[in-house]
């Protein structure tokens, strides 16, 4: 059903009041500003002070934020740069709504909302003493969108059309279109670059330069040192704007071994893991000093179905794929398998049944979605109405010459998905489908047999921003990481709907439908959500974590003063 | 130098035949464009056929420019910049204490082998021998760091502390830290060393010249000291080889270890299809195996003068 896109609301034209979170941060400055000014070095008393260290499996590549990509480069620069602006807790993508000011003390919409004036905080100033200026702003834009730079935040990018600057302290954000991630778009996907310290260079030269690995950013706390596979440390930036982070110091270390880095905690070496094996969760609670943090990031398993016959798509000439082709093969599929018991076998208390091709967080109304129900009779009997019956009596069903047998992929360094695996396997058998797995390295031989669309089905796994707009490259009909070649008009159409009306309850009324679509479709059956825990040292507390970026509140994190170590009475230390 | 270029060569074949490249290791991420991942394989030049990719690498390597490591952003020769001291240092302590508490071992045990105690010490060197490298640093990992807490877990200092310590406390933090990884290498490497050790020895005692020093009526002690200097020159050779680890480092012990070595950078640089770093620890470590055999070879000749004629 084709579905009209009707004239979109303006979005809100914000100006930012001083909100209790603000004043706060005002106070925090404030407080902040006079530790600066009394010279005082670590507080180790109250609420400032201590260290954080941080046991990490991958060393950063690269704090160059437009070359920044995974968690462990993410929780570094997240710390040392700024946004314009933050999004807020509830991950609200549409407008402003829930934005906090950051680098950008106000904004204000142009009437046609085609251009976003951010008025920076005049007090901003880098690390190196330097005035944060719109200049900046212009200079990131182009970082950020350079065919020298290659930014993976690019593609996030395309609808900033350009960034000029008003006066010294205004720069204004220049849209092709209006959306309703317009803001977003602005926000969130760029960390604002120093230009006095990076314009002189060709943007040849930006990934070699040594900025990558001594940054100079705007953010609660500032670059201290990283010593090559050693250690990474950033420290408090006492004299910041927003007030100096609670914490003195934190320190990245880095251990590849799982075991290694969870003795590291339990010997007392570290505070802080992002992730622990659940075979090990036991181990952690019954330690006197450390606990479990419940953290649940955005993203979801399926099991991913080629909807095209292997490779069609290089030969030229796509053909549906001999098994998956059929609705109902799919479907019945689905319907062989419990799901709640899988995730229940795999991953214990520790995992949800995935929904849709999204994590609940960012599902708008999970309640109006209608799962394919676990029932294996009714899945035989669809396989039998579909004209795959087992003639031969090997367990096995066939349809016209074709047996109801698919390899799976199964990215070999995913514990969780190599369990599910067997169990699918396991569970098909049950209605004469034979599954053949294969496990693969993900990065370097998974992803080439993905691209060239030469599998029957794998175990995947999307981890998506806020906002969905990535669900365009991995569900839509021409998106590039769409492998199961899934195409529905009415899908494209209703997430299309979806992501660029401005009316919210439209909004969440299209992903639901979006949502049902996909779940009829069956390109995948929609696996889990994982659920995971931090682990961290008792004496320290924490912000609430966001489902996006766990770091992204690390300067609001502390220690209790009445549980400090030697660790954290040594202050910023030499490195200010 | 023939044998560091084919070494180097078979490396970048084998390497980039083998599926996926640099690139590919990004590539599962939503968003992540297919434009945008065909960009990076341009600006890297890793869409261009093999032999391109060849003769452009070994062109660079003639001019001595081993390239940038993908995997961290930065030049090759940084990297192996920083992590070759921290293996030299591991690598050359376990070694020279392999060899010399081996050979001693292995000496004592040939001169009384089948005695009580030689099969004590057989079956405890069989047993190391046997063990994983991982599993014993595993082990000792549990014992020392996490049971007992005598010993830091992993890393080469301690992170949080090291800045503010006086020079002699930053020596004993770095010893500290050295152990663990120090012993396991050095437990294992004294097993092989011993073995071998034992076996020439208990070959060696047989010869005719140790009959004849008997027979002569020198003393035992005198018989063994002749004796051990014939049986050690099977363990110089077996030390050339075991020279390229001193740059190549001990992968596993790093690993588990959190040791910022060359092992560990190459073992994920192997993930990564980090071809330039890759073939750069190849080239190290093939210059270090011929230069290792050259060694072996003239201090061979030092000390049995029967080589020196020929």
């Amino acid at each position: 059903m084709p579905i009209v896109l009707r004239p979109s609301r303006q979005p809100r034209i914000a100006t930012p009041v001083v909100s209790r979170r603000r004043a706060r941060s005002l106070l925090a400055a404030a407080a902040g500003l006079l530790t600066a000014c009394s010279g005082g070095d670590p507080v180790v008393t109250g609420e400032t002070g201590g260290t954080m260290v941080i046991v990490q499996a991958a060393e950063p590549q690269t704090l160059f934020p437009p070359r920044a990509n995974g968690t462990q480069e993410m929780a570094v620069v997240a710390s040392v740069f700024d946004r314009l602006a933050e999004i807020g807790p509830e991950l609200g993508t549409v407008g402003d709504v829930g934005f906090v000011p950051r680098l950008a003390s106000s904004w204000h919409w142009a009437p046609d909302s085609l251009s976003i004036d951010f008025s920076l905080d005049p007090r901003a100033r880098w690390h190196d003493g330097a005035p944060v200026r719109a200049e900046d702003v212009k200079y990131t834009f182009h970082a950020y969108t350079s065919d020298a730079v290659l930014s993976e935040a690019r593609s996030l990018l395309g609808n900033i059309d350009s960034v000029s600057v008003r006066d010294s302290l205004t720069a204004v954000v220049w849209f092709k279109r209006r959306t309703p991630q317009q803001f977003m778009d602005a926000t969130y996907s760029m960390f604002i670059l120093p230009s006095h310290l990076l314009a002189s260079l060709p943007d040849s030269a930006l990934l070699n330069a040594p900025f990558g690995r001594q940054p100079v950013g705007t953010g609660r706390f500032r670059f201290a040192k990283w010593d090559a596979g050693t250690r990474l440390e950033i420290v408090a930036d006492t004299a910041n704007l927003r007030g100096r982070a609670k914490l003195d110091r934190v320190i990245w270390t880095f251990v590849s071994d799982m075991g290694a880095a969870t003795v590291k905690l339990l010997a007392g070496e570290a505070d802080f893991l992002e992730k622990i094996k659940p075979e090990n969760i036991p181990q952690v609670a019954s330690s006197p000093s450390l606990r479990l943090e419940d953290n649940r990031p955005l993203g979801y398993g399926f099991l991913g179905f080629n909807l095209q016959a292997r490779r069609s798509v290089a030969n030229g000439a796509p053909l549906p794929h001999p098994v998956f082709g059929d609705l109902r093969v799919r479907r019945a599929l689905a319907m062989a398998l419990d799901r709640s018991r899988m995730i229940r076998s795999a991953l214990d208390s520790l995992g949800m049944v995935g929904l849709a091709p999204a994590p609940r967080v960012l599902i708008p109304d999970t309640s109006a979605l209608r799962a394919i129900p676990y029932d294996m009779a009714a899945a035989r009997g669809m396989l039998d109405s579909a004209g795959w019956m087992d003639t031969n009596g090997d367990g096995v069903r066939e349809h016209e010459g074709q047996a109801l047998a698919f390899e799976l992929l199964v990215p070999s360094s995913s514990p969780t998905r190599m369990k599910l695996s067997e169990l699918i396997q396991a569970a098909l058998k049950e209605v004469g489908a034979k599954v053949t797995l294969q496990p693969l390295d993900g990065p370097t031989a998974l992803g080439p047999r993905l691209e060239a669309r030469d599998f029957d089905a794998w175990m995947g796994g999307w981890a998506p921003n806020p906002g969905l707009q990535g669900m365009r490259q991995t569900w839509a009909s021409r998106g590039d990481g769409n492998y199961q070649s899934y195409v529905s008009p009415a899908f494209d159409a209703l997430m299309d709907s979806a992501l660029t009306t401005f009316d919210a309850s439209r909004s969440r009324g299209y992903w639901t439908r979006a949502f049902q679509q996909a779940i009829d479709d069956v390109p995948s059956v929609w696996l889990y959500e994982e659920r995971t825990f931090v682990v961290l040292h008792r004496r320290i507390r924490i912000a609430p974590l966001r489902a996006d970026a766990w770091y992204a509140n690390l300067a609001d994190w502390s220690v209790d003063p009445a549980q400090r170590i030697d660790r954290d009475r040594i202050g910023v230390g030499t490195a200010r | 130098m023939l044998v560091v270029v084919v070494a180097a060569s078979a490396a970048f074949g084998l390497l980039h035949l083998a599926p996926g490249d640099p690139v590919s290791g990004i590539a599962d991420m939503s968003n992540v464009s297919a434009e945008l991942r065909a960009q990076w394989r341009a600006q890297g030049g890793y869409d261009q056929p093999i032999a391109v990719q060849y003769a452009r690498w070994m062109a660079d390597v003639a001019r001595g420019r081993l390239g940038r490591s993908t995997s961290q952003q930065r030049p090759v020769i940084d990297v192996i910049g920083d992590r070759l001291p921290n293996t030299l240092l591991l690598m050359s302590l376990a070694l020279a204490a392999s060899v010399l508490l081996g050979t001693a071992l292995g000496a004592w045990q040939g001169a009384r082998a089948g005695s009580r105690r030689d099969r004590a010490l057989t079956f405890a060197s069989l047993l190391l021998y046997s063990i994983p490298e991982f599993w014993l640093a595993l082990a000792l990992l549990y014992v020392f760091a996490f049971r007992a807490h005598v010993l830091p877990a992993t890393g080469m200092i301690d992170a949080a502390m090291y800045d503010s310590m006086t020079p002699w406390q930053q020596m004993v933090d770095r010893a500290r830290h050295l152990v663990l990884p120090w012993l396991s290498l050095t437990l294992i490497g004294t097993a092989i060393f011993a073995r071998y050790q034992r076996s020439t020895m208990r070959d060696v005692l047989r010869e005719s010249f140790v009959r004849t020093a008997r027979a002569k009526g020198l003393s035992e002690s005198a018989v063994r000291r002749q004796a051990r200097r014939a049986a050690i020159l099977p363990v110089v050779t077996l030390s050339g080889l075991f020279f390229p680890a001193l740059l190549t480092g001990a992968v596993f012990v790093e690993r588990v270890y959190g040791w910022p070595g060359m092992g560990s950078a190459l073992l994920k640089a192997v993930g990564d299809r980090d071809y330039a770093l890759v073939s750069a620890c190849v080239i190290v470590g093939s210059a270090m195996t011929a230069l290792g055999s050259l060694l072996a070879d003239v201090v061979r000749v030092i000390l049995d003068p029967r080589l020196r004629g020929s």
